[in-house]
């Protein structure tokens, strides 16, 4: 990367940012800094209306100089900017109202977006390893307009065939799998996966993963190497865009003073 | 004034311990790394109760984990046990999970208080869409799918989730239950709706005046008991009075890993240390000691 002078995860923050709208409402995880980064820097730009909660309180965050990175998910001290209190249980009275837009992760994604937080193993009795479980993701990524699968790897052991178990169902084993199941109410299945490689979206006939694009510096054959299955491959695949330098001053100066985004 | 008297619902740890019994449904709140009622967790393990199936926060912390690895949970009901930026799950939760030597209740936060409110409403169960088509059903045989008799589409039924007692954490409460959280209470009030009995630990224990002063803060009205318990979330965070212990965390997780890799002599010492040797919360604070205590308040 020593090129370019922004690191894959600023970059990956700004397509984030880029799929923000104005009119949108999301609740960007603690422990999710790259999708944390690009739902505050969407703020910062073309997204003033978006509305921002973080830890349990809904946000005025515009004015703030510095939007100070919390270890903890539930640190009292993000008070400071609440205009608004979560009662956490009421988030799923409507979870609509909290998340227009949600990111989930996975400890192995499969070639049909499906996503598994639970664990790896034949035998969920004898796991081989067990996952953190599966959050908030099932339900969140249900009741939202869009949701993005993100993973920080992008090797075979993540990316898979077949996950050994769903956590949040993609597109099933393809095709109408999801419709027949009523699952496409509020939305069609993951808009896309993030990767540190590559944009890989679903939009084929039988929803299989096809690469969006490549992030600069990436070679198709990197990607397929890294990837547990056959991606579908557009004829022409475009670039990932890169960071602006008004975006990146924004990262660096307002959303993360820290530098965790720049040191990977 | 003459006339009759309110009735002090005020009780100490082994009155609330006196409450719980092998094999009960118990329900510890507080959220991820925040607000856990550790002087009860503490004590269902000095007391050696067995079989308990636990419902915690929907995340729930390493307060979970400590219950596992002490052989107090049989059963545990969240969607995660975590220990956030320190652990991303438990060492002895996974450890158990791998092994099957404890029974996980496969869900998700949404599944998990859709089951917490069929309690509360005194439902069998309520229907949730989220998670049809995943393995949740496969791996949690208590999640049904059904077909529904208005739109026929399938659904999950999620069964009543109702604890026999419910352990809760807040900042104030007076002498009659009136518990009032600073900040969200994050999904205690549903762990309360959904419980039999209620029993909070309260940082400050207040007057009946300060709670009316604001009485449009009382999150918890009524538990059924109350205990005083300054410090009482340590190594967890109190919102509005102190942040989370991470170097107590950091002692916990290596003796969790070390027993996790077959020497499980630091975590019998930590237990000796923090759980099971002191005979009470003033113990384990004193065992913790003022410096650190001191250390970890909010807003230094």
């Amino acid at each position: 990367m020593s090129e370019l002078d922004f690191s894959r995860d600023e970059l990956l923050a700004c397509w984030i940012a880029a799929q923000m709208r104005n009119d949108d409402r999301c609740f960007p995880g603690a422990n999710l800094p790259v999708p944390r980064a690009g739902n505050l820097l969407a703020h910062l730009t073309h997204a003033p209306d978006l509305k921002v909660g973080i830890g349990m309180v809904r946000t005025n965050l515009l004015d703030e100089p510095v939007l100070e990175p919390f270890k903890f998910s539930t640190d009292y001290r993000m008070a400071r900017f609440a205009e608004a209190v979560i009662i956490h249980d009421e988030i799923f009275d409507n979870p609509r109202h909290s998340s227009t837009v949600f990111f989930v992760g996975g400890i192995q994604i499969d070639r049909y977006g499906n996503t598994n937080l639970i664990g790896i193993g034949e035998d969920p009795k004898r796991l081989k390893l067990r996952g953190p479980g599966s959050l908030g993701t099932v339900s969140s990524a249900h009741y939202s307009d869009r949701y993005y699968l993100y993973t920080p790897r992008h090797d075979p052991r993540v990316l898979v065939e077949r996950c050994d178990f769903i956590s949040v169902f993609g597109h099933g084993e393809g095709g109408d799998h999801r419709a027949r199941l009523g699952l496409d109410r509020f939305n069609a299945g993951p808009s896309a996966l993030i990767t540190p490689l590559a944009i890989i979206d679903f939009e084929t006939p039988d929803h299989r993963a096809r690469i969006q694009s490549l992030h600069p510096g990436v070679e198709l054959e990197e990607v397929q190497a890294a990837t547990g299955f056959e991606l579908v491959v557009p004829e022409e695949i475009p670039r990932t865009a890169e960071p602006t330098a008004e975006q990146l001053g924004l990262l660096r100066e307002r959303i993360d003073v820290d530098g965790l985004l720049r040191s990977s | 004034m003459s006339g009759p008297r309110r009735t002090s619902v005020v009780i100490d740890e082994e009155q609330a311990l006196d409450m719980v019994a092998d094999g009960m449904t118990v329900a510890i709140g507080g959220f991820n790394t925040a607000a856990h009622p550790m002087v009860i967790v503490r004590g269902l393990i000095r007391r050696g109760l067995r079989g308990l199936r636990v419902i915690g926060g929907t995340i729930a912390g390493l307060e979970l984990d400590l219950l596992i690895g002490a052989g107090v949970a049989e059963e545990v009901i969240t969607s995660s046990v975590t220990g956030e930026a320190l652990a991303s799950i438990g060492p002895f939760f996974r450890h158990a999970a791998e092994s099957g030597a404890v029974r996980v209740w496969e869900s998700d936060e949404g599944i998990l208080y859709a089951g917490l409110r069929a309690a509360g409403q005194g439902l069998p169960f309520l229907p949730w869409k989220a998670g049809v088509g995943s393995s949740l059903p496969d791996l949690n045989p208590d999640l049904k799918v059904f077909t529904d008799p208005i739109a026929g589409e399938q659904l999950l039924a999620v069964p009543a989730l109702r604890p026999d007692v419910c352990f809760l954490h807040v900042s104030r409460s007076d002498h009659y239950g009136l518990g009032q959280h600073t900040g969200s209470g994050f999904g205690d009030r549903l762990l309360h709706r959904a419980a039999a009995k209620t029993v909070i630990t309260t940082e400050r224990l207040v007057p009946n005046e300060t709670i009316r002063a604001n009485a449009f803060e009382t999150s918890i009205p009524y538990a059924d008991g109350v205990i005083r318990a300054p410090w009482g979330a340590h190594p967890y965070s109190s919102p509005g009075h102190y942040l989370v212990d991470e170097t107590h965390l950091n002692e916990y997780l290596a003796a969790a890993a070390s027993a996790r890799s077959g020497d499980r002599a630091p975590f019998d010492a930590y237990l000796e240390r923090y759980v099971t040797g002191p005979a009470s919360h003033v113990e384990y604070l004193e065992q913790i000691g003022v410096r650190r205590l001191i250390e970890l308040d909010e807003w230094t």
